[in-house]
């Protein structure tokens, strides 16, 4: 059989679009995909890749999509790009780093109004860590607010696009965009790479299809794919045999073979999505590869918390809807868990707090299921002193103290850009979040970019709304975890009339503990309901009570005349109130409404 | 409906001169004469249309409840009493009490009455603060309880009954003290004492909310609660039921045949009837309750059969109310078991926290209990 490239290589471009969220990157590629008219009047969409409901409301793409577009350029020749989307968010920066890894170039899409934003900065040291070329453009020159010189000087001034051609745009009326087309001809390479050589395609993503398994995003770097060929992913050596290969139009299309520098699909009877890991290499098993492709990572959660179904009912339908959303979601983990005080549900892991808020509102969106989330936390390392090392992402798993050495916990980096006149304010807040200056550097006049090294943990709770607030909504984050740093961590656990609740026990720095003590203490006063005793709420650090409240006993409920037109009306409140209370969830002897947990749980 | 037995007959007069804002009793402020009028007869309509569908109805009292009966005429009042009378069978001395409001009884109406066959009166006094009255939106003041109070005493009437509220907006302990003194001093035959609760869709449950009116705690309450206790016992009040005190063989006959769950027929707009297992409430709209009986048709809204263990639990409940309690003998009679068959669990848990007693004949409530009624009286229901 002789294998011929179905396409030139030459007259491939593969490319990606990076930008800060909300810059446009869905509304360029939207007006990309016109321009190639890969989409058909009848099909248009606002903002076509983005298939997912809550990707439309959150402005972000949390899966990645690969389209082919057929263009003509200027000079006469038919051209073949594959763009490939890229989730906008820090939590999924390594999917974001294997798509990338799958591209030659990229657009890097900046607000004409916003300027360069943290994530923009990030999103460039990614992209030519895959050593792609850059193509700035500027965006939405139309708003009357737009100052397209003013950011080109700001895109100038990010190290390694010192002297990248700039290109001005506006994708709402379309302005700019066969410039930017040309552009990608003549400033993007066309892939590299071998059709002789032995097979390597790098898996960039997957998407789970009921009758067909896990469908694999590919980028083939070196050799051919065919269907009926038997294949073999690297990081775990199983072995399969191609049933189809195709590429997205950006309808599914089924082609004959994809080879070296294209873009597509394959279906290989993958059971499940865990068997195509992002970054995975695929070869040929009758002539397989030396080597795997480089920067294939084990994706692993960093960010915690346990849901638990209001009703108890739903506990299996949690669990239902959790294995449904995991078929889709590899970096979801998910064990379940028995809690007194919430009954049965699931500690689940993350790849970050917004991946986290996907999942919760997922689950409570599409199944309908009515959740508590607990405190989200981190993975906390013990180090034990007989020379152990354990990892926990509980506070309730947290060994006596007694045993313990000393703890580790995870750190990042953070970027933030503000405004001049808000650095006072933030940096206040990250002080308080046992945050360690690093640099300030001033982008301009009035802008500045603060680098910071703080725990993870310190970000969990309410930190988002408050820079938004300080800020008036003007600063942008980004960050990336670094490695883990020994901290003066302890645990502190709540106590309901004596009874440990195992969900209320946090883990914190030592001088905050008495401060957070105090005001979930006091907190939960006020949503325990008063029971026919008194009730005391301890907090505790190694048995020792740091703090207490208590909720006095009830002497009094409603003593209402009862007359012959009330007895109806009375019966019908009493079992109203008992089916309240049968949904009630013990702790020893008192009774809590889970509700009650919500409000706890939220609290800084 | 069939009847089989003796029955308390309740009628419903749902006028009032003004509405306070915490009452969800049912009942309009009108001046419209032919809309009176016209209730007047529907009330006398529905009575013959229950006594010609059964011939031997016994009574055994009649109570008139509102709204406010008296602000009708006492001539008025007097033929509902006729249409009453004749009827049914009425048992011979048996208690007759009618309602009214301080400020809207007279000489003359309060006479009439008597000589209509009523043998009680009960007064909504309230409270006798006049701060605190005004508060409430009650339009009477403390003289006008004490003159209402005098005319009927004057009058002959030697069973005469207080409602009294605690609980209320501002109220002190020493005020409601000095409230108590008074009603003592009058030497009133029974006394209700009501807690001020916030019922749903009330004025005051709108203040409330929105933080116009705040009301004590409920350990206050219940502090003044258990010192009215206290202080009525000290003056030969007999603590009978939750809500009501009484002197010696003047407790309320026709409120104990609701918490004995036994039968009650109700006439006129809203009110609620209990016969044979079964609940009936009749309509609340003038309008319709008029209409429909213009036609010769029972206004009634809305019926509930009870099932056996619905009964049980409103026989419980309803006795619990009772500071004698549930006669364990009754219980058995009624429902051929004894209690402890059906209810052994939730009556050892209620033991157990105090909240309830045991005596060779009965169940009752202890002092814990009657201020936690409402975790007693849970208890009993699945």
């Amino acid at each position: 059989m002789t294998i011929t490239q179905v396409i030139k290589i030459d007259d491939i471009r593969n490319f990606s679009i990076i930008a800060h969220i909300d810059h446009g990157k869905s509304t360029i590629a939207d007006r990309i995909l016109e321009l190639t008219e890969a989409v058909s009047q009848r099909e248009k969409r606002e903002q076509i890749l983005d298939n997912m409901d809550l990707e439309r409301e959150k402005g972000i793409t949390i899966k990645s999509k690969a389209v082919r577009l057929s263009y003509k350029g200027l000079n006469g020749r038919q051209y073949v790009f594959n763009l490939i989307d890229t989730p906008g968010h820090v939590d999924f920066s390594y999917e974001v780093s294997r798509s990338l890894a799958a591209c030659e170039g990229a657009l890097l899409v900046v607000d004409a109004a916003q300027g360069v934003q943290a994530q923009t900065i990030s999103n460039v040291q990614m992209a030519l860590e895959n050593n792609l070329s850059i193509i700035p453009v500027i965006n939405k020159i139309d708003l009357p607010t737009a100052d397209p010189e003013k950011v080109s000087k700001e895109i100038k001034n990010i190290k390694g696009l010192e002297n990248s051609p700039i290109f001005l745009a506006s994708a709402k009326d379309g302005t700019g965009i066969r410039e930017i087309m040309e552009a990608i001809i003549k400033h993007i390479p066309h892939p590299n790479g071998s059709l002789e050589k032995p097979l390597q395609a790098l898996i960039f993503d997957s998407v789970y299809n009921s009758y067909q398994g896990s469908i694999v995003y590919t980028r083939i770097v070196n050799g051919f794919i065919t269907p009926g060929m038997k294949i073999q992913t690297m990081s775990n050596k199983k072995n399969y045999e191609v049933s189809e290969v195709g590429v997205f139009t950006p309808k599914r299309k089924k082609v004959e073979q994809l080879s070296v520098g294209d873009v597509g699909y394959l279906t290989a009877g993958f059971k499940d999505i865990s068997l195509t890991k992002v970054g995975d290499t695929i070869t040929n098993n009758d002539n397989p590869a030396a080597k795997q492709l480089p920067g294939y990572k084990k994706v692993i959660p960093v960010v915690f918390c346990s849901f638990y179904p209001v009703e108890n009912d739903d506990f299996h339908n949690l669990k239902y809807a959790l294995e449904k959303l995991s078929l889709n979601d590899s970096a979801i983990s998910y064990l379940p868990e028995n809690s007194p005080a919430l009954g049965f549900g699931f500690r689940c892991g993350f790849l970050g707090l917004l991946h986290m808020e996907i999942i919760q509102e997922r689950l409570e969106r599409e199944y309908k299921i009515q959740l508590i989330a607990t405190t989200p936390s981190v993975l906390y390392r013990i180090h034990l002193k007989n020379k152990q090392v354990i990892e926990i992402n509980n506070p309730s798993s947290l060994p006596e103290i007694n045993l313990i050495d000393y703890i580790e916990e995870p750190f990042i980096e953070l970027t933030m850009i503000s405004p001049g006149q808000f650095l006072g304010g933030i940096m206040e807040l990250l002080q308080d979040r046992r945050g360690i200056f690093k640099n300030l550097e001033y982008l301009d006049k009035n802008r500045a970019k603060l680098l910071y090294h703080l725990p993870l943990n310190e970000i969990m709770l309410d930190f988002y709304d408050r820079i938004k607030s300080i800020s008036k909504g003007y600063a942008s984050i980004d960050y990336h975890i670094m490695e883990y740093q020994t901290s003066p961590l302890i645990k502190v656990d709540l106590l309901v009339n004596q009874e440990v609740v195992d969900n209320l026990s946090f883990i914190c720095h030592k001088d905050k503990a008495y401060e957070r003590a105090r005001k979930l203490v006091d907190n939960l006063k006020t949503v325990i309901p008063r029971q026919l005793f008194d009730v005391p709420i301890q907090a505790s650090i190694n048995h020792k009570i740091i703090a207490r409240s208590t909720v006095k006993a009830l002497k009094k409920n409603v003593l209402a005349k009862c007359y012959g037109g009330d007895i109806t009306r009375k019966r019908k409140l009493l079992e109203k109130q008992k089916a309240g209370k049968k949904r009630m969830k013990r702790i020893g002897k008192v009774e809590i409404p889970q509700e009650a947990f919500m409000s706890v749980l939220k609290i800084d | 409906m069939k009847f089989n037995k003796s029955i308390g007959l309740y009628v419903h007069i749902p006028f009032c001169f003004s509405k306070c804002p915490y009452c969800d009793f049912f009942s309009i402020v009108t001046d419209n004469k032919q809309l009176k009028k016209n209730y007047l007869s529907a009330l006398r309509q529905e009575m013959e249309i229950y006594s010609q569908k059964n011939k031997d109805i016994e009574i055994i009292s009649i109570y008139l409840g509102g709204g406010t009966p008296t602000t009708l005429e006492g001539i008025h009042l007097r033929e509902i009493l006729d249409s009453c009378y004749s009827n049914f069978h009425i048992k011979k001395g048996m208690e007759i009490t009618v309602e009214g409001n301080p400020g809207t009884i007279y000489d003359e109406k309060i006479k009439m009455l008597l000589q209509a066959g009523v043998n009680r009166i009960s007064l909504g006094a309230q409270s006798f603060n006049n701060r605190i009255l005004k508060k409430i939106g009650r339009i009477h003041t403390k003289k006008d309880i004490i003159i209402s109070y005098k005319l009927a005493r004057e009058a002959g009437y030697k069973n005469i009954n207080l409602d009294i509220m605690f609980g209320l907006p501002g109220q002190s302990k020493a005020e409601f003290e000095q409230t108590l003194d008074e009603v003592v001093l009058l030497k009133p035959e029974h006394i209700s004492l009501y807690a001020l609760s916030v019922e749903p869709g009330t004025p005051l449950e709108y203040l409330v909310k929105k933080g116009k009116m705040k009301l004590p705690s409920d350990d206050f309450s219940n502090e003044l609660f258990l010192r009215a206790i206290d202080i009525l016992g000290g003056y030969g009040y007999e603590h009978y039921e939750i809500s009501n005190f009484a002197l010696s063989e003047k407790k309320c006959f026709h409120n104990q045949i609701y918490w004995k769950n036994q039968s009650y027929l109700g006439i006129g707009a809203g009110a609620s009837s209990y016969i044979d297992n079964k609940r009936y409430q009749n309509y609340r709209d003038l309008n319709e309750y008029v209409f429909l009986l213009e036609h010769g048709i029972l206004p009634i809204e809305f019926q509930e059969v009870l099932s056996w263990k619905e009964r049980m639990v409103e026989t419980i409940i309803l006795g619990l109310r009772m500071m004698e309690g549930l006669s364990k003998s009754d219980f058995l009679i009624k429902f051929n078991v004894p209690v402890e068959k059906i209810f052994f669990k939730p009556l050892q848990i209620l033991i157990k926290q105090g909240l309830l007693e045991e005596n060779e004949t009965s169940y009752f409530l202890t002092t814990k209990g009657i201020s936690l009624a409402n975790n007693v009286f849970m208890e009993f229901i699945d």
